[in-house]
């Protein structure tokens, strides 16, 4: 096995006796473009919605709950698919998030949200995962189409507004913070809040109220 | 104060109106708080809530003749103090500015004329005319020319006045009520099974079960208070279960844990599957079934209640036969044998493993298990066979009439059980499940009434869908409409409900509040008092008996319908209606008057004024000099008191929020059927089915049979028509209350988004939907709270100007007669 | 007597006969016979003004002066309380929903909203712009009580 590996080693080092360098190097181009463009072309395939709702796991759950909210159907007719808000936009990101899909194919494979209880009972998971991914990149996918800096806010609501300009304007909260659910179903977020919540700040506001020592502690 | 009146008020809020435009300051109490009693003290009283049968009660508060304010009565054990946004609003259903304050007749220079505009004319001039068209009608074609609509929103008396007046008065049982389209279903269901009607269990079942299951009820929308206490119970009880079926998604579904849409008819399927999968695993309570159960095989084929000479009867083997035959406990097992998981499953399009946990939630003898239906079963060309089947569930495993487990039939409306169903408005029926085809129960009716032997007829009138053909053939020429809107809520209006009231032989008289659809389509209209304008007594789905005062005066002119009944019996004279044999054979009753011999009997005239609670006005006991609603109602209790259908004494009912009968010895029955709760139950037993002889219910077998009209290539769409939680049936009040037409405005067609895709069509444009019998144009919705599987279309039919039952089918239940509202094909197309 | 009353109202009625004669008298049906179809009125667009309206009784439930569509409210998720809750309204600055919403059947407050009142839109509902086809002469309290006190000042 190692004379093998040494032998390899030994003909990939010497030069090339038949072919012009000229030639080699245009050819690993070449191969390169070929390869390369096959990557990509098999990396676009698989960001496209058709491609993601190809599997009825997602065309049954979460692609018919998308198709009631404003990310699908709206007044100017600018929407949101799959990939848009789900798959990263800068590459290393979207590679990241490809690998990480593949897990996901293990999943289908195995038909681990197969039926619509088991994705039931999965969705707190899935969905915390994605707003875990959000909340790290500061909500990158929703900034890409709604800069904060491009709002006016003299367009919104009252409620809207104040509350960009307390929260979001300030970068106190980003977007998902509080634009969970809007546009897939929220699991049982009776499980989600506890997980999410920073139970010391809790804590340390019952103490404050309370004016003692014996209040409720954290175990 | 005293001497201000409610015109007064109005006067007033016009000068601040008009003082406010002019820029005048008008010393506003808004801008101080008013403190003095006398002017904040405001005078409340309870009242039952007017829409849905759930009978919510309410606190109504008065000042001055005004309702100014409404709000769910703490009091209360049904609602305790919560109310829907429709009850909340009650305040202001009697203020439509379009109130009804005079009759109005079309007429053409100055006389009556079919063709000719409304004109308002005098309550003489009206009843006039109609008492001139009914003696000439009597005359020319008999009492069975004569015809009259009510509806489970009559109070008690009411429906038991209109019933005297139409079955001893006119001598005709062409009177149904409006509740035909609503609940003859599970009553001819309860009769079968039990030989009584109305639920065996009450609300508090809710408290108790330990899961629930819709049978395509969207209890949610439709009755919200009841909704608060399955939401209270599953919320705060973990182990409790909610399944909800249905033919499409809505909101009922967001509290379910086992969500099932079916597709339409196949829930006769689901549940024979249920029954199947008892036997099979050994879930049968055999020492329940071997003592209180019978089995029996009911006949098959048996059409679809549409005109004799539809295709679709001629060639039902046993058109509207009810006929059935014993069979054994191991025969019925055979029978339910071929309704297996896998069949269930492929025909109703609901997950196996769906089926199979509710199918466990039945079979599991430690979990008490509610079942809760209305509409989707009753309106159901095999409305009465579903309700057969769901007690079937409940019989085999012996989960009924106790805490918990509870087979509970939910009624739409406020009164349809109270007025409908107990006081038997209905063409078969007389008071406490008597009916007009036993010559015994005729004669108990006759005896208690003090009339002579014979005046009530014995032959079974024309059912709701019935008069409207009746019309329409020109059978039934003088017709009377009281509080119901039926040319919006009746089925195939293009065929059957318009041609017949406009039909040039017919004269139509419409009862109401407002000016409705119903009321365009009729020839003389009347203007009605309504609600807490009368005094009242409604009965809800838990059998409970709720009364009212009258508590503001109705609008000048405006009269309730017992004062339109009395009034126009004092028009007739027994020799003009009744025939010469029975006035031959009682010389006593010649020359005198109907309302001689109805309402001044000795029984309804034997309560004087002075018995009257003190504070309330009473305009119909005030007219006719003696206390007519208690009179009505001590007569009318007669039928029912020690015959299982006991009510309380009058006065009692004034100050409880209401008795659940039999109300014996001054206690009410919460479960039925009981030895441990029900007087009636016999020798000790646990239980005892006392409405049949030998005290066993009846599980029937009964197959899968396809609904009268599916999709196919020309009209490949289910329709399917129902309510909305903001209005209350055809939108007459709740829609003249600005917040609720606010809320939802105009009816729409919801649909699938694929479907709409498939169509070219997006959310918002118009269709046209079309059936073969008539069309409407809605607008497309494919969001919000209804979401159809792709197929069906919901369309509701609380909007007059999109009337949905041009579009629907006559097919009845050949049982119930009850219409299916469910299930029609339609065609959707761009306009 | 009553027949005076009765006949006085056939004046009036008569008075009044003029002006009113119509086949068309379905108020909720305006301008179209029954066998025919009008055009139905283009969806009505929700409110989202924010502004609080006046209500007609303190017992009558606050309209939601916002728009809900897409909102969740499941045994899920409750999104209303994302702001109403108590303990949302520092943030949010809505109001916190009413002492009464955390009463159980048997009138006992509890910890957190009860249950029974989980779905809010069973008693509060959005409004949209439609404006309504029949006016309503519905007369607030208010209203009453200044004409009592102007009318007992003149007594």
């Amino acid at each position: 096995m190692l004379s093998f590996l040494k032998r390899l080693w030994n003909t990939i080092r010497r030069p090339s006796v038949h072919y012009s360098l000229g030639a080699l190097t245009l050819g690993g181009f070449l191969m390169g473009i070929i390869f390369w463009g096959g990557f990509n072309t098999a990396l676009e395939l698989t960001n496209t919605e058709k491609f993601c709702t190809g599997c009825h796991e997602m065309r049954d759950n979460v692609f018919a709950e998308l198709k009631s909210t404003i990310h699908y159907s709206n007044r100017s007719g600018v929407r949101a698919s799959c990939p848009d808000c789900h798959v990263p936009h800068e590459w290393t990101d979207k590679i990241a998030r490809k690998m990480q899909a593949s897990k996901e194919v293990w999943g289908k494979i195995f038909g681990t949200i197969n039926t619509r209880e088991k994705f039931l009972e999965k969705r707190l998971e899935l969905a915390q995962h994605e707003w875990a991914r959000l909340k790290a990149n500061n909500s990158l996918e929703c900034r890409n189409c709604h800069s904060a800096d491009s709002m006016d806010i003299t367009r919104q609501s009252g409620r809207a507004a104040e509350q960009h300009q307390r929260f979001l304007f300030t970068g106190e909260k980003t977007c998902i913070d509080c634009h969970k659910g809007i546009a897939h179903h929220l699991p049982d977020m009776s499980q989600a809040v506890w997980m999410e919540n920073d139970t010391k700040s809790v804590l340390e506001r019952a103490t404050a109220f309370l004016g003692r020592q014996d209040a409720p502690k954290a175990n | 104060m005293s001497g201000i009146t409610r015109r007064d008020v109005i006067k007033a809020q016009a000068i601040a109106a008009a003082a406010a435009a002019a820029g005048i300051a008008v010393p506003a109490s808004a801008q101080n708080l008013i403190t003095d009693a006398n002017l904040t003290d405001l005078k409340w009283s309870k009242a039952p809530c007017r829409f849905c049968g759930t009978g919510c009660s309410i606190m109504v508060a008065t000042k001055a003749g005004r309702v100014v304010a409404t709000h769910g009565d703490a009091e209360a054990e049904v609602n305790r103090g919560l109310n829907c946004v429709k009850g909340y609003f009650l305040s202001k259903i009697m203020y439509g500015k379009d109130r009804l304050t005079t009759p109005l007749l079309r007429k053409k220079n100055g006389k009556f004329d079919k063709n000719g505009d409304f004109e308002p004319v005098s309550w003489d001039e009206a009843f006039d005319i109609m008492a001139e068209k009914w003696k000439a009608t009597l005359k020319a074609k008999g009492p069975k020319a004569v015809g009259m609509f009510g509806s489970g929103q009559w109070t008690v008396w009411e429906g038991y006045a209109a019933s005297k007046l139409m079955k001893a008065g006119f001598r005709s049982n062409n009177i149904d009520p409006n509740a035909r389209h609503c609940m003859a279903s599970a009553v001819v269901g309860f009769i079968r099974t039990f030989g009584i009607d109305e639920p065996m269990g009450c609300y508090d079942d809710f408290e108790h079960a330990d899961a629930f299951v819709l049978w395509g009820s969207n209890m949610a929308e439709m009755h919200p208070i009841l909704w608060t206490r399955i939401a209270d119970r599953r919320l705060s009880h973990p182990h409790v279960k909610v399944a909800v079926l249905s033919t499409y998604t809505h909101r009922s579904f967001d509290l379910a844990d086992i969500p099932g849409v079916f597709t339409p008819q196949t829930d006769l399927i689901i549940a024979n599957y249920i029954a199947n999968h008892i036997i099979s695993t050994g879930a049968v309570n055999q020492d329940f079934v071997s003592q209180h159960v019978n089995f029996r095989k009911g006949a098959q084929d048996i059409g679809y209640g549409l005109r004799p000479d539809n295709p679709l009867e001629m060639a039902a083997a046993n058109a509207g036969s009810g006929d059935s035959e014993p069979m054994t406990l191991e025969e019925f097992a055979e029978f339910v044998k071929p309704f297996t998981l896998e069949f269930a499953a492929e025909k109703s399009g609901v997950p196996k493993e769906t089926l199979k946990q509710i199918a466990e939630l039945y079979a599991d003898p430690k979990v008490k298990v509610m079942s809760l239906w209305t509409m989707g079963v009753n309106q159901h060309t095999r409305g009465v066979w579903m309700n057969n089947l769901l007690y079937n569930i409940h019989l085999l495993t012996g989960k009924i009439a106790e805490p918990g487990n509870s087979p509970f039939s939910l009624t739409g409306q406020p009164s349809a059980c109270g007025t409908a169903r107990e006081v038997g408005t209905f063409a078969h029926r007389l008071p406490a499940d008597l009916v007009v085809t036993n010559p015994a129960h005729r004669e108990t009716a006759e005896t208690i009434w003090k009339l002579p032997t014979g005046t009530v007829p014995d032959w079974v009138g024309a059912h709701a869908v019935l008069q409207n053909r009746k019309l329409r053939d020109g059978e039934i020429n003088v017709y009377w409409v009281q509080v119901n809107n039926n040319m919006q809520a009746a089925p195939n209006m293009m065929e059957e409900g318009l041609p017949g009231y406009r039909n040039p032989d017919n004269f139509i008289v419409v009862s109401d509040a407002y000016p409705t659809v119903t009321a365009e389509a009729a020839d003389l209209v009347l203007p009605t008092a309504m609600w807490v304008e009368k005094e009242g007594a409604y009965g809800n789905a838990e059998r409970r008996t709720q009364f009212w005062h009258q508590l503001v005066e109705a609008p000048e002119g405006a009269k309730s319908d017992l004062w339109q009944l009395v009034e126009f019996s004092k028009r007739f004279t027994t020799d003009e209606v009744w025939p010469a044999e029975i006035l031959d054979a009682n010389p006593d009753y010649k020359g005198k008057t109907l309302y001689q011999v109805l309402y001044e009997n000795g029984n309804v005239n034997a309560f004087p004024n002075e018995q009257r609670a003190e504070g309330y006005g009473n305009h119909e006991a005030e007219d006719f000099g003696f206390y007519i609603q208690k009179g009505l109602f001590e007569e009318y209790a007669t039928f029912g008191r020690g015959h299982g259908h006991d009510l309380g004494a009058f006065d009692t009912y004034h100050e409880v929020r209401g008795l659940r009968w039999p109300v014996v010895d001054g206690k009410e029955t919460k479960w039925r059927y009981n030895g441990k709760f029900d007087p009636y139950v016999r020798n000790g037993a646990p239980f005892d089915f006392y409405g049949k002889p030998d005290g066993k219910a009846v599980v029937f077998a009964l197959p899968y049979e396809p609904p009268a009209e599916s999709p196919d290539d020309e009209f490949p769409f289910w329709l399917s028509t129902g309510r909305v939680l903001e209005h209350w049936h055809s939108g007459s009040m709740t829609q003249r209350v600005p917040e609720l037409y606010k809320a939802v405005p105009d009816a729409v067609c919801f649909m699938h988004p694929d479907d709409a895709e498939a169509l070219g069509l997006r959310r918002g444009v118009e269709v046209r939907i079309k059936s073969r019998r008539g069309e409407i144009i809605s607008r497309v919705e494919t969001r919000g709270r209804n979401r159809p599987p792709k197929g069906l279309v919901f369309v509701p039919w609380f909007d007059a100007r999109q009337l949905i039952n041009k579009v629907t089918l006559d097919a009845t239940d050949p049982l119930s007669k009850q219409t299916d509202f469910k299930k029609c094909a339609v065609r959707i197309e761009a306009v | 007597m009553k027949r005076i009353v009765l006949s006085l109202f056939a004046a009036v009625s008569l008075l009044s006969a003029a002006a009113f004669a119509a086949d068309n008298i379905a108020t909720l049906r305006p301008h179209t016979p029954l066998a025919e179809n009008g055009t139905p009125a283009p969806m009505a667009k929700p409110v989202n003004s924010d502004l609080r309206q006046v209500r007609n009784y303190p017992e009558q439930p606050p309209l939601i002066p916002h728009t809900i569509e897409g909102y969740q409210i499941d045994k899920n998720s409750n999104k209303c309380l994302t702001c109403h809750s108590r303990t949302a309204v520092e943030v949010s600055q809505a109001p916190m929903v009413s002492i009464t919403h955390f009463m159980n059947r048997e009138n006992q407050f509890l910890a957190s909203v009860t249950p029974r009142r989980y779905f809010c839109n069973q008693c509060h509902v959005p409004q949209t712009d439609a404006k309504p086809l029949v006016e309503n002469g519905f007369i607030d309290v208010d209203a009453v009580i200044d004409y009592v006190k102007s009318k007992e000042g003149t007594k």
